[in-house]
């Protein structure tokens, strides 16, 4: 929780093991005997990246464990070749790392394992750490994580020391940041701090380009980049249905060359036979093309809060906050909640009419037509 | 449609505000004062308070979560209550982040009391309380349960946990959850109570329609490589998987049943017809 409350030489033989054998097909996972052919892992072609300065070798598709509910998903990743696993202290209170332990079990030292602390403190975090070695039946984690850091300001002079000193006792490998927002201001930080070794970021095709730029920045410093929320929240939301748009999405962030892998979520058998097709093929054309058609369906309803329209309205309206509001209602279905929250707002803003401009003075990078949008708030809430 | 909606606007308010009024209350705990403004989040914006954590409770039906902080000298106490979809949900989402180690007490549906934390499930809430201390050592359990209980008292809602469980052995049994997606990791079981055993796991997944459940039966058959037809239910197979092991699985109605991760497939589906009996 976020709460307001929110070994050894090991580095070297990393560095010349890479983990899976460095080459796909080398054969280092051994195939049981299968029993029942329509259970066992395809034989699947794997693509690998180094990430950057720790020199890992891994899968460009790893495995998101955080929703994972039934360990058989992750032995048989591990079985297709599948060599990163990253799940956190916090997920399911602590439950999500004892699977994850317990699934990879005499594999642990063959994969990259990541997890991450939510604490707030040197002790904290160093607790949590022995914690987390401790239900992952390990004794060290390839990659550890400060979760969730969205400004340098969060990152304490404390945590970096605790970091390091987990480095120095061969319990952290490498250590990182894991980032959902605020990215373009904390990437180039941890650059220029030479202290992290990964970043863990939200990526995907729907974000600012700005997000490449500070891949980039990322990558030159050669910080290791993990890519996460590769899928915009497609598997969630239900909002990419088309075939073949969310394979199109994995490929997109694949392809950027700063990013060392990914790890969508995987719950089942069939997602993780989809997601291992990634690696299979380039991002085509036709993934442009499904792309594409994704963007335009969601662009003019989806604000991304990038803050760009603030100030702009020419009656002093909070757009953002009202086209976020509307979201309650149209995409979570809680009406109750957008109109509560709408009808906080200032007196005059909650009166005020799109209808009575002759022409909005907002315009969206990204296209959300505005003025429709706010219409419709206030034809729903006022 | 609309004009319903709108009716019940006043009806929505008083009941959700008023009733997080009455259990998010730092008094209940003597001693205790709020120490800033509660917290609210929603789907949207639960990723700012539990980062990657969220995507949990939004699997299991997240609709909202209200919180508030607690101080006590220098000890803090965070109380937050989820509302989730539906009791159901409520009870998942406890399922999902209860130590399975511990053993589950009588608060609601379900609840569990540590040293310096609770959880527990009630009608459609989820609330987890968590006390930092000075010493990291210290039993505030106490303290906790007796916070819990007055919170529990003023949550309206079912306060026994689904009566699928019931239909469950309790021989060897470890845990219960609910699974909200994928049970099994299969794609065809699509939502469903697990029990987990010293040895196997066995579930239950109820569809809308007998139809649905021979539907996703079929598909589930065609996905088991030399499965062999077992007499449980309406109709069963049998099978040796990979990953699952001795497995086998049945309909019965809208209900498909089962166990996996058992040495052979003729012990799974052993268990599994006791597990067909005891259902109703």
């Amino acid at each position: 929780m976020k709460s307001n409350t929110s070994r050894r030489d090991f580095l070297s033989a990393g560095l010349m093991l890479p983990v899976m054998g460095g080459a796909p097909g080398m054969g280092f996972w051994k195939q049981s005997a299968p029993p029942a052919a329509a259970t066992s892992p395809s034989p699947a072609k794997l693509s690998y990246k180094t990430l950057g300065k720790t020199g890992l070798k891994v899968t460009s598709v790893g495995m998101g464990c955080m929703i994972t509910s039934d360990p058989s998903v992750i032995e048989r990743a591990a079985d297709a070749g599948i060599n990163y696993f990253d799940t956190a202290r916090g997920y399911q209170h602590g439950n999500n790392e004892r699977m994850v332990g317990a699934a990879l079990g005499a594999k642990r030292k063959q994969v990259v394992l990541s997890t991450k602390t939510e604490a707030r403190d040197k002790d904290g975090v160093l607790k949590e750490l022995d914690t987390s070695l401790r239900e992952l039946n390990t004794d060290y984690v390839d990659i550890w994580y400060l979760h969730g850091k969205s400004s340098p300001a969060e990152i304490h002079d404390d945590l970096i020391e605790a970091q390091q000193l987990a480095k120095q006792q061969g319990k952290a490998r490498f250590v990182g940041v894991s980032t959902h927002s605020g990215q373009p201001q904390l990437i180039p930080w941890m650059a220029q701090k030479d202290v992290f070794d990964v970043v863990l970021t939200a990526f995907n095709f729907s974000m600012d380009p700005g997000m490449e730029q500070a891949i980039d920045v990322a990558a030159k410093a050669g910080m290791g980049v993990v890519a996460m929320k590769v899928m915009a929240g497609g598997s969630r939301s239900q909002k990419m249905a088309k075939d073949g748009a969310m394979l199109a999405a994995l490929r997109w962030v694949i392809k950027h060359p700063g990013v060392g892998t990914t790890i969508p979520s995987m719950t089942d058998m069939d997602q993780l036979e989809e997601n291992l097709k990634a690696m299979e093929g380039a991002f085509s054309d036709s993934d442009q093309k499904l792309l594409a058609e994704h963007l335009e369906l969601i662009l003019p309803l989806y604000c991304r809060m990038c803050g760009k329209c603030e100030g702009t309205c020419a009656q002093g309206l909070p757009v953002a906050d009202v086209l976020r509001f509307l979201t309650y209602a149209d995409g979570y279905g809680q009406f109750a909640l957008g109109r509560e929250r709408f009808l906080e707002l200032p007196a005059k803003q909650v009166a005020a009419r799109c209808a009575d401009c002759t022409e909005c003075t907002v315009k969206c990078p990204y296209g959300v037509q505005v003025s429709s949008r706010m219409a419709r708030a206030q034809e729903l809430f006022a | 449609m609309k004009t319903a909606h709108w009716a019940l606007l006043p009806t929505l308010f008083a009941t959700g505000m008023a009733g997080a009024q009455d259990y998010l209350n730092c008094q209940l705990a003597p001693g205790w004062a709020q120490s800033e403004a509660k917290r609210n989040y929603v789907a949207d914006n639960l990723y700012d308070y539990k980062d990657g954590a969220a995507e949990g409770y939004l699997s299991y039906g997240f609709v909202r979560m209200q919180g508030i902080t607690c101080k006590s000298g220098a000890n803090t106490l965070t109380i937050d209550v989820s509302e989730m979809n539906d009791a159901d949900s409520a009870y998942g989402i406890f399922s999902a982040n209860r130590d399975p180690r511990l053993p589950v007490a009588r608060i609601g549906m379900g609840g569990q009391i540590q040293p310096q934390s609770a959880l527990f499930a009630k009608g459609k809430y989820y609330v987890e309380i968590v006390e930092l201390t000075a010493d990291p050592n210290s039993d505030r359990t106490a303290e906790l349960s007796a916070l819990v209980a007055k919170m529990q008292g003023l949550i309206e809602g079912r306060d026994s946990p689904p009566e699928e469980l019931d239909w469950f052995s309790k021989e060897n049994l470890v845990s219960t959850r609910l699974v909200p997606k994928s049970v099994l990791g299969l794609r065809q079981l699509k939502r469903g109570y697990v029990a987990t055993y010293k040895q196997g796991q066995a579930f239950i997944v109820e569809e809308a329609t007998p139809e649905s459940a021979a539907a996703a039966m079929k598909d589930l058959r065609a996905h088991f490589a030399g499965a062999t037809a077992a007499p449980i239910g309406d109709e069963a197979f049998q099978a040796k998987a990979q990953y699952l092991d001795g497995t086998c699985i049945f309909r019965k109605g809208r209900t498909l049943g089962g166990y996996a991760n058992l040495p052979d497939p003729q012990q799974a589906a052993a268990q599994a017809a006791k597990l067909a009996a005891a259902m109703h």
